[in-house]
């Protein structure tokens, strides 16, 4: 591998690959510990749901069984997180809000190396394949995330947690 | 498999950035990002210095970039989550030269407009967006006035990009939808003349393959070739290459006004080859080289693969794994690859969540 040898303009830097950048970023050793489960479901259970005046862990909406967390702990590789949530009624119109809310507070907590997916549980809603869709398209989430009116319901949502 | 030797990166905008974009024909490099600002860089030196930023364009996320090929001076659309777009331009003639204006805005979509893309001819713009629409609008050589030609309403979901054919008046659109489609001039109106159904989740980019000299040669002595390719890539972790194998109706049947023919224009394209499988999440990028005729592909996985055609016995062929980087950006998505040409050589352009674009030699 070749490192240029010209000196490096302010705007421009080089290197020989991504590892470099680990090496110049060296975390504390805590940060080499896998996250579990349990830590997921500590971040979302405390989010309140849009109608009802009980958090998501206490209405069962989301349960522990039903994440799934694959890390190494390395901090130099990408982690996966899968939630499946069960919507209390199988024609939720808030499945898609919750799941957002539940998106949003993950990235919020996690570190950016973890890639978030967020599915109803099979069988629990009438247009599942059509909310995982949205749920996981990035770019309608990006675009929600933008949108004043929406991120104000999603901070009620997550008032609640810690 | 080897990996490539060395990158640059540029750094300077504050969020993602969501493509990388540069000129047909001048050194000039464009980067958007979800901080609302355009990146300008010059690609004619060695440390690509900025020329230009272009702030206070629009209230949301940039989502897409186009260059105008044609013009005296350089000219860009900018497609954004505001719902609208607007287009800009180099001030004067200087080279390279950082005063650049506001020319337009072009406004009609109901919400995020997700991609922009110039005819090679730079007499229309397309743009799509998640109100599941496609508008074609012509636009007059000063970028001043935009008129609407054609709305199109055909796919059934959001339309996430949009691209043209390198020589002819022929656009494809991805979508939510799971299909590509390809659109055609008719009678001053736009109208779907293939539907190319095969995968399974969001089609999210798509790209014509580059034509050879001996293809443009065709083109310019009117012999109306067939031949034209298509790579797509999509969230169900494919890139397929799609065939044109047929024009049927349109300038294929004379001189008569389609109004009196029986069969409207309409395009044969079948699935040619589904590229090797490299990407374990959503493919959110595909760029077809017009060098070496190489794709590249990247998406969420972070990694960039660079596919080859390896000619085969009896006239056939067949793509294959050139190269791959894992992480290009670190432990982030990846959301565009683009080829550049300088010269004799290419370099791969990529766009990361990091906020960074780096530009690896190949």
């Amino acid at each position: 591998m070749n490192i240029s040898s010209s000196p490096a303009p302010s705007l421009v830097y080089d290197n020989a690959d991504s590892d470099m950048e680990s090496v110049n970023s060296s975390s504390p050793e805590s940060e080499y510990e896998p996250i579990d489960s349990q830590e997921i479901y500590d971040l979302i259970a405390t989010i309140s749901d849009p109608e009802h005046p009980l958090s998501l862990g206490q209405l069962s909406v989301v349960n522990l069984p039903h994440i799934q967390v694959i890390d190494s702990g390395n901090p130099d590789e990408m982690a996966e997180v899968l939630v499946e949530i069960t919507p209390t009624i199988t024609h939720c119109s808030l499945a898609t809000l919750i799941g957002l809310g539940l998106r949003v507070r993950l990235e919020r907590c996690l570190p950016s190396r973890y890639r978030i997916t967020i599915k109803v549980r099979a069988g629990t809603h009438q247009s599942e394949i059509q909310v995982n869709k949205q749920l996981n398209d990035k770019e309608r989430v990006a675009a929600a995330c933008e949108n004043e009116q929406l991120l104000g319901v999603i901070s009620n949502m997550l008032a609640t947690c810690k | 498999i080897e990996e490539y030797d060395r990158k640059t990166t540029l750094v300077g905008h504050q969020d993602r950035v969501w493509v990388a974009t540069a000129h047909p024909t001048l050194p000039l490099l464009a980067t958007c990002s979800g901080d609302k600002t355009v990146r300008i860089y010059s690609l004619a030196s060695t440390n690509f210095p900025l020329i230009t930023v272009l702030n206070d364009s629009h209230k949301r996320s940039i989502r897409s970039i186009a260059w105008k090929p044609t013009g005296d001076l350089p000219s860009i659309a900018l497609g954004s989550f505001d719902s609208s777009v607007s287009v800009w331009g180099q001030e004067n003639s200087d080279e390279p030269s950082s005063e650049w204006s506001f020319l337009a805005t072009i406004e009609g979509h109901e919400n995020e407009v997700k991609s922009v893309a110039w005819s090679s001819n730079g007499y229309f713009l397309a743009t799509c967006s998640r109100d599941k629409s496609i508008w074609v609008w012509e636009a007059d050589e000063m970028n001043e006035e935009f008129e609407c030609l054609s709305v199109l309403q055909d796919h059934t979901q959001d339309v996430k990009h949009v691209i043209w054919h390198p020589i002819e008046e022929l656009f494809a659109s991805a979508s939510y939808d799971d299909t590509i489609r390809l659109w055609k001039e008719e009678d001053d109106d736009w109208a779907c003349v293939a539907v190319l159904d095969g995968h399974k989740s969001t089609v999210w980019s798509t790209d014509f393959e580059k034509l050879s000299s001996e293809l443009k040669q065709a083109y310019q002595n009117n012999e109306n070739p067939i031949h034209a390719r298509l790579v797509s890539g999509s969230d169900d972790l494919t890139c397929r290459v799609w065939k044109r194998v047929n024009i049927i109706g349109g300038s294929a049947s004379g001189n008569i006004p389609s109004t009196f023919r029986s069969d409207p224009v309409s395009e044969e394209w079948i699935e040619d080859s589904v590229l090797p499988a490299a990407h374990t999440r959503t493919i959110y990028s595909v760029s077809w080289s017009g060098l070496s005729g190489r794709i590249a592909s990247t998406g969420a996985d972070g990694k960039i693969v660079i596919y080859k055609e390896e000619n085969r016995p009896e006239n056939t062929s067949e793509w294959v794994i050139e190269k791959y980087i894992e992480r290009s950006h670190g432990v982030h998505e990846v959301n565009c690859v683009t080829w550049v040409t300088k010269g004799e050589e290419e370099y791969v352009i990529s766009a990361g969540d990091d906020s960074l674009v780096n530009i690896w030699r190949v």
